[in-house]
């Protein structure tokens, strides 16, 4: 159980070091000229995350939502909470699976990202999981 | 054991990708292809007017790349090309060196989305499609490039110039294979007046965006004009050339397409925020803050700028400022 625990500290501490540069990324200070650079990124976040908020409208997803216990509107809200970097990296989990195939596969990687930001505090989605202190 | 190996944690998430790998290879796609409907719906296509270089080996890319420029009236060759492309250390040419020197040769490199039909409506529009595929195995690779000239639908083939081929019938699913396992890599190159058949707008700002990030200021500001042509009701394009005159310290020019997008999309706080910057730089400090408010004020939480000064005069001749649709 120790070992288990170490282990996932191990994951934490990447993913804070992660969630952290992305933070810094994504606060740019805002007195200045917005670059059309930045324009397209912001656009493309947004994007992104419509992209997944759709996914949850899906039937398939919903009944996996209820089997794990989970709302929809909980997971609706994470969404809306993810970085930039998060988003970038569930879109291109969607790109590489095929259409109406690997959802759930999706779900899976979504709620191992949940867990581990439970586990930092960051969030409480799952009670079964204690966090680190 | 002692203690525990990340590779465990990240092998379960690459499990995730490998497994969305293994799906076998979709069916030849029953519309996309063009946009009427099947029945007249061109059976065979060829894209006219695409010369053919026969590829010695090793040297697709230069051959590849020649026969997209001068499909579109540039005047070279693999040879000329082959320095900019061609590393003979590794016997071959790199994605990201064919993009960069099509670029150079002024023209806009739009990526295609992953599937087929994408490629089969470029084809259809005219645009013949520069593609990467691994002829071998994952494991063993043997990278190639190639460009799509046609398609046969009733034989659900594709015609590529490929290697020393010319007008090659390759079927679907020997395509769908080393296309797959090259990531799908599919380019269309074209001059930044056109767009191509399936351009979406972000994907087509963006490679408009790569030509100014890659210096070549003339050929971006054409794609952006061709851009706000395209999609009218987006802001982006006029802000784009705002910037790019800005960064070309033609100040007025910037402060003109800055107006020009406030005065279009009036609630759009970032182009009042550019337009107070461009005000500045041109020394209309007056009218500079009340731009730079008037985003203030529409979004607070981006631009609420508190060490703002107040200023006092404009410097002569400049622009009326259009009304702030919260700030009269």
């Amino acid at each position: 159980m120790s070992e288990l625990r170490g282990c996932l500290k191990q994951i934490s501490l990447v993913m804070i070091a992660v969630l952290a540069m992305a933070t810094t990324f994504s606060s740019v200070a805002n007195a200045t000229m917005v670059s059309t650079g930045d324009m397209i990124q912001q656009e493309q976040t947004q994007l992104d995350r419509q992209q997944l908020l759709n996914m949850l409208e899906k039937q398939d997803v919903q009944d996996k939502l209820s089997e794990l216990g989970v709302s929809k509107d909980t997971v609706a809200e994470r969404i809306q909470n993810l970085t930039p970097a998060e988003l970038a990296e569930f879109e291109q989990q969607l790109a590489q699976a095929p259409a109406g195939e690997g959802v759930v596969g999706i779900i899976v990687l979504f709620f191992l990202v949940f867990i581990v930001t439970d586990m930092l505090c960051a969030t409480d989605l799952f009670p079964f999981v204690r966090c680190i202190r | 054991m002692t203690g525990c190996h990340l590779g465990r944690g990240l092998g379960a998430v690459l499990a995730l990708g490998l497994l969305a790998g293994c799906a076998s290879a979709p069916p030849w796609p029953e519309t996309g292809a063009a946009p009427q409907a099947e029945d007249i719906e061109p059976a065979t296509v060829m894209v006219g007017d695409v010369p053919f270089f026969p590829q010695e080996k090793y040297q697709c890319g230069p051959a590849a790349l020649a026969t997209v420029l001068n499909h579109r009236g540039l005047d070279t060759d693999p040879e000329s090309l082959k320095d900019k492309v061609f590393i003979p250390g590794r016997q071959g040419s790199l994605q990201v060196e064919m993009v960069a020197t099509a670029r150079a040769h002024g023209l806009l490199v739009y990526p295609l989305e992953p599937e087929l039909g994408a490629v089969l409506e470029e084809v259809a529009a005219g645009n013949p499609v520069l593609i990467l595929q691994n002829l071998q195995l994952d494991w063993w690779p043997q990278w190639h490039f190639a460009v799509v000239t046609g398609y046969d639908r009733g034989e659900e083939t594709l015609i590529l110039n490929t290697g020393t081929l010319e007008h090659y019938s390759m079927p679907h699913d020997v395509f769908m294979a080393t296309w797959a396992r090259a990531d799908h890599w599919a380019v269309v190159t074209l001059p930044p007046t056109q767009t191509p058949a399936t351009a979406q707008r972000l994907p087509y700002l963006r490679a408009a965006h790569d030509l100014e990030a890659s210096n070549h200021p003339e050929a971006a500001l054409t794609a952006y004009r061709t851009a706000e042509e395209r999609w009218p009701d987006d802001p982006t394009p006029i802000m784009a050339q705002g910037n790019l005159a800005f960064s070309q310290h033609r100040v007025e020019k910037a402060t003109d397409h800055f107006r020009r997008a406030v005065q279009r999309f009036p609630g759009f706080a970032a182009g009042w925020n550019n337009l107070g910057y461009a005000l500045e730089a041109q020394g209309c400090n007056v009218f500079a803050y009340q731009a730079k408010a008037c985003a203030g004020n529409l979004a607070p939480e981006r631009f609420d700028d508190q060490s703002r000064p107040t200023a006092s005069s404009n410097a002569d001749h400049c622009p009326a400022l259009p009304s702030c649709p919260l700030v009269q």
